[in-house]
């Protein structure tokens, strides 16, 4: 039984067709590319699977239906993402942003304990900082950091919460080519200690370099599946890329 | 059947009030995206200039169509001066932060009108001629047509104008998508600046002709603008016809209430009809047309940038908290008596604001409501003090009922948030004053006697027998509960921030899908900060209900919530000095009452101050006086690490 399963997963908004009955599977550990031209379906999937958009199809997650779930709810049972915008919170500090997602007691739980001690400060969060090498910026205000940093501490806070999945938005967007390669390798060591990652990126370099599988999105729909080497030569996948517009053209070329 | 038709037409005067103001909303939220409170206040303005220019209260009396026509540029220059000085500078606030700044143009302007006329309402002489037509077997005045003709007129013209002037469309790309228009050359902030003098205009047109129908006073004119929010809702702040037919009907509405009120089978309260219908009338409608037209305002792709004031988390609160409680302890006892009741009111007041730091600070919405749950708390207690329920379980009790209340308006309100929330709460504590405060059963218009807490026997109260060092009421003991009380709210709201309840909340406030992406139940955390909030507050209803040995709607009103909030947001509304700054600064506190004893200075003059505090705060100093002080604290300690270890290598 693979870990994650997307079945069918169907989008509509209004007119658009945003994604066509997307089936996917991701072993524990895997790294699997989602790619494709802008406009494809590929943020409208993320946002799919994790309940940020109503869907039809399944998502299923170690054997449990999340299909019916609210957001909250699957990044509790594992879960997790990142955004093409960054959306850290700002008014936090960016240790303060990992514990948001290291711990979730319910409400009422939280309302009690707060008339208690102060919280401890959890150990995951300064181990993921740690991993992605952000511990210099544990106490900054999280408004106060470059963009490429945000995008780190992003991954970061989605790691806090000891998924197993996260889905990822375009980490590497406005990311320089050393940068981008240094979260590559970070991406890498996340997937080999036992967490599954679903990586969309337009950085062509980045997505063949480093995940186990990728699949190709057009219009909504699966164009091409396979291992690196398979994509990089399938034709359905060069005409697509070719076909659309220049940043992807661009992308592609890389 | 004829009364009906002739309350019906006689409700088309303030129909016709109404509609212009809802006019005056849409044109302004169109031109600027900023929904402007302050639209009926410049209607009162005008309404005043002109009875004062017919009147010659300046000395002087002017012909009708002089003090008209100067009545109308006073409109416009106030309009005009508003825009520069307030909303032009926070073009890129959020839209909240410009909602506050149009409640403080708001309480400044009506702290105006009050220093320069008074109080008492004043009778304007009519602009339009007086006659009345025969209609049906009913007589209405003619000026009652004449104004919704007026109305429909100035419609017309407005929707013609907005759609086939070069004008018109500019505004309506600019409301569509201000960023598109910026790009694409258009002048946004002189399109801003022209339908901001059109709000002004038609809704100061409307304060001179419709005035005297309703007569001319400071209260009834600028909560005109509640009203004018339904029908505005009701228009999906877009469509002028829809705005202004929505406000007229609105005035026929109540009209018909009052007539209502006058059959034998209307609800009845002591004899009289129930109050507050027309009050809760306007709330229902602003609930269906938040329902109907989803919890959102039309959002215009705006250039906003969304920092909130910094919330900062405090290291240590028990020093600073015992330092505080030894001072306010020491002078408790040592000041004079009307010195110590200035205390004990600013304590009071410090404990509402803290409720505005949860809901406002914390988690970033606005609700007016919290005030009137102050108020539901103290009529309670003095119910069930009456009842012999004693002192500490009636206060418990009170709260926690009061607490209900807020919960389930929050819970019910949960997908309303922002601007449109505080639209929903500020038209909710006008129909909680109007509707339950006046309520005899509950309430009641002479207030409620509140039997002093006594604990095995001692006199907690303020006339309780323990007396300061001037030997007058006073008690300090009451003022030391008062004390006690918001020293533990204030170091419960501090150490709030730091817990996990406190972090989901900023989360929530930051971004709230982001915060469902990291697993936090953004419902259940704002669920959580209603009842904080509302707990809050209604302790503080019960304290005051204390103090005053009585509890009357007067302390309650939907303004005088309006007003806290102002000061909150000069003190800071994120921090528990901030709130304490504000409760200092509330109506007849500590810096009032110092002010008017030493300099004479009146207590409407501090609510001068606060309006126009409220709108340099926000322009100048979002933190307010609380948060710049901590800025200038951080930026001092960052100077320090930073050259530390500079000096250091080179050594
Ligand atoms: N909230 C929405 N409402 C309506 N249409 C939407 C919405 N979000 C996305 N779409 C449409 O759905 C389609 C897929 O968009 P999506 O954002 O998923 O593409 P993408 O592959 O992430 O593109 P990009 O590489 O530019 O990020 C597009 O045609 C887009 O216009
Ligand atoms: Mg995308």
């Amino acid at each position: 039984m693979t870990m994650f399963r997307a079945d069918a997963v169907d989008v509509r908004y209004g007119g658009v067709h945003a994604l066509k009955g997307v089936s996917l599977d991701i072993a524990a550990g895997q790294l699997v590319g989602l790619i494709g031209p802008n406009g494809a379906g590929k943020t409208t999937f993320i946002d799919a699977v994790t309940g940020f958009t109503p869907a039809g199809g399944r998502v299923v997650l170690d054997g449990a239906d999340l299909s019916a779930q609210p957001a909250h709810r699957r990044a509790r049972r594992g879960l997790a993402r990142t955004w093409q915008s960054g959306e850290l919170f700002d008014d936090l500090t960016v240790a303060e942003n990992l514990a948001v997602s290291a711990q979730h007691p319910s409400w009422l739980a939280a309302l009690g304990q707060t008339a208690g001690r102060r919280p401890r400060p959890d150990d995951v969060v300064a181990e993921c900082l740690d991993r992605l090498d952000l511990g210099g910026l544990a106490d900054s205000p999280a408004h106060a950091i470059s963009q490429g940093q945000r995008k780190l501490v992003g991954v970061a806070r989605a790691l806090a919460a000891r998924p197993r999945l996260i889905c990822l938005d375009e980490p590497a967007a406005g990311l320089d080519t050393t940068e981008s390669a240094k979260l590559g390798r970070h991406l890498r060591a996340v997937a080999d200690r036992g967490t599954a990652l679903l990586l969309v990126d337009h950085d062509m370099g980045l997505v063949l370099g480093i995940c186990d599988h990728v699949v190709v999105l057009e219009f909504g729909a699966v164009i091409a599946a396979g291992p690196p080497a398979h994509v990089r030569q399938d034709p359905a996948v060069l005409s697509a890329y070719l076909g659309a517009d220049d940043q992807s053209r661009r992308a592609a070329g890389r | 059947m004829p009364n009906l038709l002739l309350f019906a037409l006689l409700g088309l005067g303030q129909g016709a009030l109404i509609a212009a103001i809802a006019l005056g909303v849409v044109v302004s939220y169109r031109g600027s995206g900023v929904i402007n409170l302050a639209t009926g206040a410049v209607a009162m303005v005008s309404g005043y200039a002109f009875w004062a220019l017919t009147s010659g209260f300046f000395g002087v009396t002017c012909p009708v169509p002089v003090a008209f026509a100067a009545a109308l540029a006073v409109a416009l220059v106030v309009g005009l001066a508003v825009e520069a000085v307030v909303f032009a500078p926070l073009r890129h606030a959020s839209p909240l932060a410009r909602l506050a700044a149009s409640l403080g143009v708001l309480l400044t302007l009506q702290a105006g009108v009050l220093l320069i006329f008074g109080n008492q309402p004043q009778q304007e002489p009519s602009v339009l001629p007086a006659g009345a037509v025969p209609l049906l077997g009913v007589t209405i005045p003619v000026d009652r047509f004449l104004l919704a003709a007026i109305v429909g007129g100035i419609t017309v013209l407005l929707a013609a104008g907005y759609r086939w002037t070069r004008f018109g469309l500019a505004t309506r790309a600019a409301a569509e998508n201000e960023q598109a228009a910026l790009l694409a050359g258009l002048p946004t902030q002189g399109i801003a600046t022209v339908n901001a003098a059109v709000a002004a205009l038609v809704a100061g047109l409307l304060g001179i002709l419709a005035a005297p129908i309703i007569q001319v006073d400071s209260t009834t004119l600028p909560l005109q603008v509640i009203p004018a929010l339904a029908a505005a809702l009701l228009a999906g702040f877009s469509s002028l016809t829809i705005a202004a037919t929505a406000g007229v009907l609105i005035g026929v509405g109540q009209s018909l209430l009052y007539y209502l009120a006058t059959q034998s089978w209307f609800p009845t309260d002591n004899g009289n009809a129930l109050p507050g219908m027309s009050q809760v009338l306007v709330f229902g409608i602003i609930v269906v047309a938040l329902f109907l037209r989803g919890a959102g305002l039309p959002t215009r792709g705006e250039v906003a940038e969304r920092r909130l004031p910094a919330v900062p988390a405090s290291e240590r609160l028990a020093r600073p908290a015992l330092l505080a409680a030894a001072v306010a302890a020491t002078a408790l006892v040592v000041l004079p008596y009307d010195f110590r009741q200035a205390l004990t009111n600013s304590l009071i007041g410090a404990v509402i604001v803290l409720s505005y730091v949860v809901i406002t600070g914390y988690l970033g919405q606005i609700s007016v409501m919290q005030l009137a749950l102050s108020g539901t708390a103290g009529f309670l207690l003095a119910r069930l003090a009456g009842g012999h329920v004693p002192f500490p379980f009636s206060v418990l009790l009170a709260a926690t009922a009061a607490t209900a209340l807020g919960v389930a308006a929050g819970v019910s309100a949960l997908r309303v948030r922002g601007v449109s929330l505080a639209v929903l709460t500020l038209a909710a504590a006008l129909a909680i004053e109007q509707a339950l405060f006046l309520n005899t059963s509950f309430g009641g218009t002479s207030g409620l006697g509140v039997s002093s807490p006594r604990l095995f026997g001692l006199d907690l109260g303020p006339d309780g027998p323990f007396r300061g060092l001037d030997g007058k009421q006073p008690s300090p003991v009451f003022g030391l509960l008062v004390l006690g009380v918001a020293v533990a709210a204030g170091l419960y709201v501090a150490h709030l921030r730091r817990t996990v309840l406190g972090r989901q909340m900023l989360a929530v406030r930051a971004n709230e899908r982001a915060a469902a992406a990291a697993g936090v139940n953004v419902r259940g955390v704002k669920v959580a900060a209603f009842a904080i909030s509302s707990f809050i507050a209604s302790l503080a209803g019960t304290l005051y209900a204390y103090n005053y040995a009585s509890v009357s709607s007067v302390r309650f009103t939907a303004l005088a919530a309006l007003g806290l909030i102002g000061f909150a947001y000069v003190g800071g509304i994120t921090t528990v000095s901030g709130a304490v700054i504000a409760g200092l600064l509330s109506t007849e506190a500590l810096v009032p009452h110092a002010l008017e004893t030493w300099f004479g200075i009146k207590g409407t003059w501090a609510l001068l101050f606060g309006g126009v505090s409220l709108v340099f705060t926000l322009v100048g100093n979002p933190d307010g006086i609380a948060g710049a002080h901590h800025r200038r604290k951080e930026a001092a300690k960052y100077a320090v690490r930073t050259t530390v270890p500079a000096t250091g290598e080179t050594a």
